[in-house]
């Protein structure tokens, strides 16, 4: 989750979202210089004591306006489609987990071995222990084993929703009638929060999704105490 | 100029718009005495035919069409073409007229004051006056600062009289126990969070 008064990204869970995190630093280094220069631009033309500001022709500078801003673009072009690329690498995944939309709450399936489903409601804030976060808590988490490829399935039952757990770099949007997948590897242990990102009804913003990453067999314990519950 | 009409006395019309032929074609067919008559082209030989049109066609439209007022020469002020079309002093008082007939002599026998008079006949502002500004800056300030505070007090207001209360989540010791789980579930402990706090000594890092 976000600490308070966090402005940039959360640390990243997954090797692809760190590698967005420097693409972001790198783009948005460029957009700054731009911008700087066009601010200092407009105030030299605008505080100027020269009279003669009617150019007419010249040529040097035309080429030089024109190559240089090509060259920037293709200096960011090139990191952006190397991520692109990096992302729709084939990956074997090791689990596959079904998670499923409805208003307003997610529904997660772990159907590879055994039949293991739960829905995951938003804890209401009324009834928060002290110290958990508010309309970012759920009842149930959807628990994966760290350092292990996931592909995640992304459906809805009802209306439109999203899947997004930014620290992992994930966003998926659930559509009904339609699997989509999306890939992770949580890199680290740890609880990830997301927030449901489709507009889906009156509780669209409480519905969210947490995450958590914690070793094998702590997984393993997890899923056979699920399945004794169910 | 093709089409030209000549009148008796040898001149041609400078304009044949219908306005200035009918006045000459009039003037001339006019019943007044042949004496009369001779005065008057002897007299208009001398003004001279321009001058007639002159008046009324200078500004274009013949007198028939109107003329919009931004198509005319105008006087500005403006710093990168310093010579406007035409002077800022149009009507010359007696003692202006006196002092361009002054002018058409030797410039070294002008005084100061002479010559600064000359250059106010013709321009309104000098560079230093037209570089100056205004000052309206002041009044644009004020008035934001104006309006800001006028939103400050609204805020206030709604603040306190249409807005209910936080959520318990807000109390500060709720607070505290966030932040003292946020730590233990080392929450961005790369380089945002968790990476801040010094876990050995119990303290933030320095």
């Amino acid at each position: 989750m976000a600490h308070p008064t966090q402005l940039g990204f959360k640390d990243a869970a997954m090797p692809v979202m760190e590698e967005l995190l420097h693409f972001h630093d790198h783009a948005l280094m460029i957009v700054l210089l731009i911008s700087t220069l066009v601010l200092y631009i407009i105030t030299a033309m605008v505080s100027t004591k020269l009279t003669n500001k009617y150019i007419l022709d010249s040529q040097e500078i035309e080429i030089v306006w024109t190559i240089l801003p090509a060259v920037i673009l293709v200096l960011i072009a090139l990191p952006s489609l190397r991520i692109l690329y990096l992302m729709d690498e084939i990956n074997d995944p090791h689990l596959t987990i079904k998670a499923m939309g409805h208003q307003w709450y997610w529904s997660y399936e772990y159907t590879d071995y055994e039949n293991l489903g739960f829905d995951s409601y938003m804890v209401p804030t009324q009834d928060l222990a002290p110290g958990q976060f508010r309309l970012l808590e759920t009842d149930h988490r959807m628990v994966v084993p760290m350092e292990s490829p996931v592909r995640v399935l992304v459906s809805a039952e009802d209306v439109l929703h999203s899947w997004a757990v930014p620290s992992l770099g994930v966003k998926m949007d659930a559509v009904p009638g339609r699997l989509n997948q999306a890939a992770f590897i949580a890199s680290r242990p740890g609880v990830f929060y997301g927030q449901c990102s489709e507009i889906c009804g009156a509780n669209h913003s409480f519905m969210p999704i947490v995450v958590e990453a914690v070793p094998l067999e702590h997984f393993e314990n997890w899923s056979s105490l699920m399945l004794e519950d169910a | 100029m093709a089409g030209a009409k000549v009148i008796p006395n040898g001149r041609r019309l400078y304009c044949n718009c219908p306005f200035c032929v009918e006045i000459v074609r009039n003037f001339m067919d006019s019943s007044s005495t042949l004496i009369w008559r001779m005065l008057a082209t002897r007299v208009f030989r001398l003004v001279g035919n321009r001058a007639l049109s002159t008046s009324i066609c200078l500004r274009g439209g013949h007198g028939v069409a109107k003329v919009e007022d931004y198509t005319l020469p105008a006087y500005f002020d403006r710093r990168e073409s310093p010579l406007p079309d035409i002077k800022f002093v149009q009507q010359l008082s007696p003692d202006q007229k006196s002092l361009k007939e002054k002018e058409k002599g030797s410039w070294a026998a002008l005084s100061k004051e002479e010559k600064i008079a000359l250059y106010r006949i013709s321009f309104k502002e000098s560079f230093a006056e037209m570089d100056k500004g205004t000052g309206e800056w002041k009044s644009v300030v004020a008035g934001i600062f104006f309006f800001i505070g006028f939103t400050g007090l609204v805020v206030l207001w709604q603040r306190n009289y249409v807005y209910g209360d936080v959520p318990h989540t807000f109390d500060p010791e709720y607070k505290q126990k966030e932040v003292q789980r946020m730590l233990d579930m080392r929450i961005n402990p790369v380089e945002g969070f968790s990476a801040k706090w010094d876990y050995e000594n119990n303290a933030w890092k320095k």
